[in-house]
Formats: structure tokens, sequence, C-alpha cells
């Protein structure tokens, strides 16, 4: 009798206690969450500066759906394979840092995350090889899905290729901007620019958009030939004819194949 | 006064002798090792992926903006994610480890998806007999013929409930944190922890956020986990009273419990749901700045449509408990 009355008291004061704990918890999660001070604003902080290693290949991508790999079946896009078959060679250590690619991305939204976004720049720090592709959004956006849908609305093909002719001038003074960032933020780095390519070059009233494209490369190289770290691969040729077995099926974004030929270019290019 | 600490004792010890919180207990040293471990191993991949946290915070952002971007995501499930990538937007910014592996912030998250659904089943399991059960076996003419005040008897109950329910939460949050401590260790208690996150469509406001250090929030958040289980807990009560089955007190409860979390997940369609106390469970995640399950639930309307459903769960257990007729 005497140990259950012991045993009692052990778990009444026990659990007393605790209700006391958590009622002075609700009182200070209510202050808090009501009545919040507004004084105590956090600051912002920078970030630990970053350098990059110099025995090994930290590798960042960035930019859009081709960088994220968009079409390529076995998930990954040219990256992954860049990397995985980098890193099968063993003089060159080569490591994925961060794959910063997002579908749909246009230069002039690169430029502003590459301006503003500090996470961006801690991971461009840590690389000395950066990968880069955009573009394809600026001057293709309107066309997207033309190939895939019957064509229906041939009169406004034609009219949407003079909108790729205005999109290239603004497009590239975008890339522009997204080029001077990443030389702010690193430097050091080597930067590879995948060039464009024409992904409707089957579909008959687009197929002189590749001579955009063309116009397009070009400049862009003039650009990256003003920095001495930064290299331009060309794609455009692989996907003149290729298109059948080199494209995914929404005909825009590059399949497994596609991207694998990229990949090569690249490696070959490092 | 005396008379009711006694009776209180004699509840308590009553409820001790039937072992289901030893069952608890054992419960939880198994399904602690259980995240542990799956966390463990997460923690372990993400170090062989990525430099530092801060790599992976923003390749979770890039990995959600991808999502963001695909067209046959609902919308609904899209503003969540649009809030989380500027959350967690603002720890990177702020160069804050958002979930630093640590046993105090395993025990944070762990706690926090505990509290809609794993929670109230263990307060049930303790709750749902305490009345129900006495019917069914039979002492409770015992109970009643003795020189007491029937008011009496069910707020010793009631006394007792509370008590383990507070130890519930005492015991989980212990062995949460020994058990993690053990392979992330023990350290953690000082980290920074922003809170007061507001919450506009699919925006979110920064102005009102602060830093909070773990153990403090962890305070808050422990004291909120319990005032939902208390909640759950009179209802049970109020059910055990009202009903001459245990099973069906147990059902009933679970039922409810389980529904609410269903109708959180589904959400927005059927905007009434949210007078239901079982959506209203989960208030840790206004301390946490994640958006409320239904449009409209704030953290001050979430506490009071539970204050008024455990006060009418109060006035309807004594009312029917101090008339009711024993039968049988």
């Amino acid at each position: 009798m005497r140990s259950s009355k012991r045993l009692g008291i052990m778990i009444g004061g026990c659990s007393l206690l605790i209700t006391i704990l958590m009622l002075v918890g609700i009182g200070y999660a209510i202050k808090d969450q009501l009545f919040p001070s507004v004084s105590a604003q956090p600051q912002v902080t920078a970030l630990p500066e970053q350098t990059a290693e110099k025995n090994q290949l930290r590798i960042v991508a960035i930019g859009d759906s081709l960088t994220k790999g968009v079409g390529d079946s076995a998930g990954g896009g040219y990256v992954k394979q860049v990397v995985d078959s980098l890193a099968a060679d063993p003089d060159k250590q080569a490591e994925l840092v961060n794959n910063l690619g997002i579908s749909g991305l246009r230069a002039d939204q690169l430029a502003q995350n590459l301006k503003t976004d500090k996470g961006i720049a801690y991971a461009l720090q840590q690389a000395n090889v950066i990968l880069l592709t955009i573009g394809g959004n600026d001057l293709f956006q309107s066309l997207q899905g033309v190939g895939d849908s019957n064509a229906a609305a041939t009169a406004e093909q034609s009219m949407s290729l003079a909108q790729v002719e205005k999109g290239l001038e603004e497009g590239l003074t975008r890339l522009d901007n997204v080029l001077s960032e990443l030389h702010r933020i690193n430097p050091d780095a080597r930067v590879i620019y995948m060039g464009l390519y024409n992904p409707f070059f089957d579909v008959e009233e687009l197929r002189d958009g590749s001579l955009e494209v063309q116009k397009w490369n070009e400049r862009a190289y003039d650009m990256l030939h003003g920095y001495s770290n930064m290299t331009m691969v060309p794609t455009f040729d692989l996907f003149e004819e290729r298109i059948g077995s080199y494209l995914s099926s929404d005909h825009f974004h590059p399949n497994h194949e596609g991207y694998k030929q990229i990949a090569q270019r690249v490696v070959q290019a490092l | 006064m005396h008379k009711l600490l006694l009776l209180i004792e004699n509840e308590t010890l009553k409820m001790w002798k039937k072992r289901r919180f030893l069952v608890i207990v054992l419960v939880l040293l198994v399904i602690i090792p259980m995240f542990t471990y799956a966390q463990l191993t997460v923690a372990q991949n993400n170090k062989d992926k990525f430099a530092d946290w801060r790599n992976e915070v923003l390749q979770q952002i890039t990995d959600m903006q991808n999502r963001l971007s695909s067209n046959r995501i609902p919308e609904e499930w899209k503003k969540q994610q649009r809030i989380a990538v500027q959350q967690l937007q603002y720890y990177l910014d702020h160069d804050v480890n958002p979930s630093s592996p640590n046993g105090v912030t395993f025990t944070r998250e762990f706690m926090n998806n505990a509290v809609g659904l794993f929670i109230p089943l263990l307060v049930l399991t303790i709750g749902s007999d305490l009345v129900s059960g006495e019917r069914g076996t039979g002492t409770i003419k015992m109970l009643l013929t003795k020189p007491v005040r029937r008011w009496k008897v069910l707020f010793s109950k009631l006394a007792a409930l509370t008590l383990y329910v507070s130890l519930l939460v005492g015991v989980m949050v212990l062995l949460c944190y020994l058990i993690s401590g053990m392979f992330f260790g023990y350290g953690g208690w000082g980290l920074p922890i922003f809170t007061g996150f507001t919450i506009n469509g699919s925006e979110v406001d920064t102005s009102f956020v602060h830093v909070v250090p773990q153990w403090l929030y962890m305070l808050m958040q422990t004291g909120l986990v319990w005032l939902s289980a208390m909640t759950v807990a009179i209802l049970a009560l109020m059910v055990s009273v009202l009903v001459r089955s245990t099973a069906a007190s147990m059902v009933i409860m679970m039922a409810s419990v389980i529904a609410g979390t269903i109708l959180s997940s589904m959400s927005s369609s059927w905007e009434n749901a949210k007078y239901l106390f079982a959506v209203n469970l989960n208030l840790p995640a206004y301390l946490e700045g994640s958006p409320p399950p239904i449009e409209g639930m704030s953290f001050s309307f979430s506490l009071i449509v539970l204050a008024i459903w455990a006060i009418a769960g109060l006035i309807v257990s004594f009312s029917v408990f101090t008339k009711q007729d024993i039968l049988n």
C-alpha cells in the first residue's frame, strides 16, 4: 500500500511539473504569435566566402530546362552524363556541387536570380566549372509546342517567326547581363555555354528559325570571347538532320541520346 | 479537498495498473528508433551529395521551383510549395540551417509530425475507456455507491487523465531526445529558429519574423502539442461517458481524428470543415509558418475552436454523468 502511495506521488509530481511547463509554453506561444515584437527583425547575413579547390573539377550547372534535363527519359539530362563520364576518368576528380537548372527559366530571370540570390552565388563560388544553358526560352517561348500539335495555326507560326527575330535582340542583352553577373560572382571558373539549336528544323515554316539561332550563337560567341574563361559548345549541328532521333516527344527538348551527344561535346571541351 | 486528492490518486493508480502507459512507452521505443534510422540514412545520403547544408537547401529550392513550373500539379499544392520555397529562401538568406541534424531538431520535427494523428491515437488508448470501461466491468456501481458526489468522481478521472497526457508528452519528448541524441548528438538547444511568418495567399510576409532559440521554440511547440492532446483527451472522456461500450467509444474518437487528418489534407473544397476539432489539432504548424489546411484558419481561430470543443465536451460530460442512470 505504501509503495503504491509513493508511486502515486511520483506520477502525480512528474506530471504536474510537466503540466506547468506546458502551460508556460502555451503562454509563450500565444504571446509570441499574437503579439510579436517587431523590433527584433533578423538581419540578412552574408554567406561565408567560398573558393573552389584546385585539384578537382567542381561543377555547378545553371540555366533552363536543358540543365534540368527535361525530356531525358533516364532523368538528369546532359549534366549527369557529363559528371558521370568525368568521374569515370581517374585523372579528373569531378563532383557536381549543384544542379540549379529550372524549367522555363529565361535569361532575364536568371540574371535577376544571380543578382539577388546569395545562395546561388554561394554555390557558384565553390565551382571551378560552370555549365550554362540559357536563351532557348527567350527565343522560342512563343513557339513551344508547335511541332507536336497539328499545324492548326500555320498563319500564326510565320508571325511567331517574326517574334523570334524580335526576341533575339532583347534576349542577347539579357544574356550579356547573365554573363557579366557570372563573371562578377566567380571570375575564375571555366564557364561552358551550350549554344542553341533549332528544334523546329523539320517544320517547313520554321526552318528559317535556324538563321536566327545562328545569329544568336554568333553574337553569343562574341560576348563569351570577351571573357577569357568562357567558351561555347555548339549544339545546332547535332539536331539539324537528326531531330527524329535526338529530340524528345515534346519536340523541343533533347531526349536521352540528344543529351548524350551534348555531354560528349562538353567533356571534349573540358 | 483532501478527499478529492485521494480520489485523484486512486484514479491515477488505477490507470497505471492497467498498464496502458507501459504499452505506449513500448510503442514509442519501437517507433522512435525507426524514425531515427530513417533520418540518419537521409542525413548520410545528403552528406555524400552536398558540400554543406547551404548547397542542400539551394538544391531543395531549385527542385521545388522546378515542380512549380510543371503545369500538371494542382494549384493548391503549388501554393504550399511556393510558401515553402520562400521560407527556405529566408533561412538561406540569413545563413541559418533550417534542419541541422541534432537531437533537439529531431525531437522538434518528430513532435511536429506526431501532433495530428499519432499523439491523439496514443491519448485515446488511455482516455477512451475511463468511464465506459468501468461500466463494462461493473465497477462503476462500486464507485458511485461511495459517499462521494458524482462530479467529484468524474473530476478525479479528468484530473488523472490530464496528468497522463502531460506524462505522455513529457515521456515522448524525453525518449525522442535520448534516442535520437545517440546518433545526432545532444546539442542544438541554442540554435536560432525563425517564427512569425505570415501567409497571405501564396505570399509569405516576413515583416514579423523573429529569431527564437530552439529551446524556447521547443517549449512553445510542446505546449501547443499538449493543448491539442488535451482537447482530444477531454472529448474522449465525453464519448466514454456517453457510450456504453469501450470499443464503440474508441472507434468513434479514432474515426473523427482520422477523418480530421484526411479532411485537412484534402481540404479547401468544404470550407466549413474548419470548425471541426480534428482539423485544428495541428497548432505547431502556425508556429512554423506552414499554410493552414483550410483558407481562413489562423492561430487564434484554431485556439478558439479547440477551446469551444473542449468546454462543450466538459459541460456535456459533467451534466450527463451526474444525472445518468446506471443500469444493469
